[in-house]
């Protein structure tokens, strides 16, 4: 399996500060962005924090290849080792940064989203809490792998408001899940196949409040150099008023070669012998 | 600091500053905006602070909330916001440090709202306004067995199930040809999708798929000779 990735993080064209962080640890193939909020350096700390813990203790456990009961919190029973790793790095995270909250006046009321990505050749698992995101882009379709942790979206889900109040809301940057704000937190995850030419894209609402879903479509399918790409997304954002901090990260799939057990496959390796 | 202006004929009758987390408003003695009239539920409505932000909801009212008269279920206030619950008006006011601050946040800033009190909150008005309570029980996918083999049924519990023959594969399939692997099953934010792993042919509805495609209930999968078909039933277990 070949990998081909690229981040940029991008103060924007309001914001004085850059909280967004991201990681690409391609040992692993882990691949964090996250979106840092706080009073004065307070969500700046609280995104590298999360992601730097994620970090380690997925990439510490992966090493030991630590059963599902050793891990922080109970495991998901619906998920993949691999995937219960995920979930337990960031429920971690969010306790740390929790505490760190309480226990230091300058870090009250910080707090972090988060997106990881971690692929395998067999299993791509894509976790995330808060409105950042992550889409696999395949063929000529892009689908989201996350889903948003904002009021205005579990308003539109309940059916309360349309989706073009969603859009315009005032509300739609509150969010009702981030790391940080509460001692224990959930994340949503999934697990999905990867297949050849499958591309990811990971990124913050600095972009998604700017781009629609079909326009980062539309400028991925437009190029092969994810580095290239990257630049194109968060200069798009920034012409059209860059409010916020934009962070991307693209990775890109290839020559994957999955175990085929197939007959001819098997022949061949009984004819070897 | 904040302030609630409460205004009746024109005139002020109190003036609250907002000095805590959250305010409620209401009929009852324990609010802490008390508005005596009867136009006016018990617990009427309820504004939160979070940061410099404050989000004024109702709670289920009877004769509703109206900001600048727009009936709102939930409202970010903004300076001089004119706030009507039954014939009161609250006047919300900010000081002109708070005022300028807030214009740098009206600069779409990200803030976290707590969370459990709100899902409550938004089933409540869901039923308020005659709605079907949106149910918390997930739909989950299930694969029936329609080739005559004896598996039955099976939950698709897992995020991603594989199917195959390897021991390790959540749905097991048997024969010479059978790849250890067959094809997957995972479930999206927006749905099941089945996708095939190439060492065997996948039909889904007499059509063999490339890659990926997502699942509708009754939908017939072939694998082989295993035929199956695909829907959703409501879960048991709360989200």
């Amino acid at each position: 399996m070949k990998l081909t990735a690229a981040g940029l993080s991008d103060v924007g064209r309001k914001r004085g500060s850059n909280e967004d962080y991201f990681l690409m640890d391609t040992s692993a193939n882990l691949y964090i962005v996250a979106d840092g909020m706080g009073g004065h350096l307070a969500g700046e700390i609280a995104s590298k924090v999360a992601v730097e813990i994620i970090k380690k203790t997925v990439n510490g456990w992966i090493t030991r290849n630590s059963p599902e009961d050793e891990l922080f919190d109970f495991p998901d029973s619906t998920l993949s080792k691999r995937g219960n790793y995920i979930l337990s790095g960031i429920k971690l995270a969010n306790r740390v940064i929790y505490e760190m909250s309480r226990e230091y006046a300058e870090y009250k009321g910080m707090g972090t989203t988060i997106v990881v990505l971690a692929i395998m050749p067999s299993t791509v698992v894509a976790a995330n809490v808060g409105d950042s995101r992550i889409y696999l882009i395949r063929g000529n379709m892009i689908e989201p792998l996350s889903k948003e942790h904002s009021m205005v979206t579990e308003q539109l889900e309940m059916g309360l408001i349309s989706k073009e109040e969603a859009q315009t809301s005032p509300l739609r940057h509150i969010l009702t899940r981030n790391l940080g704000s509460s001692d224990t937190v959930d994340a949503d995850v999934f697990e999905v196949e990867p297949m050849n030419n499958d591309r990811f894209l990971l990124c913050t609402d600095g972009l998604t409040d700017h781009v629609s879903d079909d326009e980062i479509l539309g400028i991925i399918k437009n190029g092969d150099d994810p580095e290239h790409l990257c630049q194109q997304l968060v200069s798009e954002a920034n012409k059209r008023g860059g409010n916020d901090n934009i962070t991307v990260s693209l990775i890109f799939v290839d020559r994957l070669d999955r175990e085929r057990q197939g007959i001819l496959k098997r022949f061949w390796h009984f004819f070897k012998k | 600091m904040a302030r609630v202006i409460l205004v009746f004929n024109k005139k002020v009758i109190k003036e609250y500053p907002f000095d805590k987390e959250n305010m409620t408003i209401g009929r009852n003695e324990g609010n802490d905006i008390v508005v005596d009239n009867l136009a006016v539920s018990g617990l009427h409505a309820r504004i939160d602070k979070t940061q410099d932000t404050y989000i004024l909801t109702d709670l289920q009212s009877t004769n509703g909330t109206f900001v600048n008269d727009k009936r709102i279920t939930s409202h970010r206030l903004h300076h001089k916001d004119k706030i009507i619950i039954g014939k009161h008006l609250l006047f919300f006011a900010l000081t002109k440090e708070e005022e300028v601050k807030a214009k740098d946040k009206e600069l779409d800033k990200t803030m976290i709202l707590d969370t459990v009190k709100h899902k409550d909150l938004l089933a409540k008005q869901a039923e308020k306004r005659g709605m079907e309570v949106p149910t918390q029980k997930e739909k989950i996918g299930v694969i029936s067995f329609i080739d005559g083999s004896s598996q039955g049924e099976i939950q698709l519990t897992k995020k991603l199930t594989k199917i195959g023959k390897a021991e390790t594969s959540e749905i097991r399939l048997g024969g010479l040809l059978m790849p250890s692997t067959a094809a997957t099953i995972s479930r999206r934010p927006n749905g099941y999708a089945i996708t095939t792993t190439g060492g065997k042919t996948v039909r889904v509805n007499n059509e063999a798929i490339q890659e990926s495609r997502y699942l509708k209930d009754f939908d017939t999968i072939e694998i082989g000779s295993y035929k199956f078909q695909f829907y959703t039933q409501e879960s048991e277990d709360e989200k």
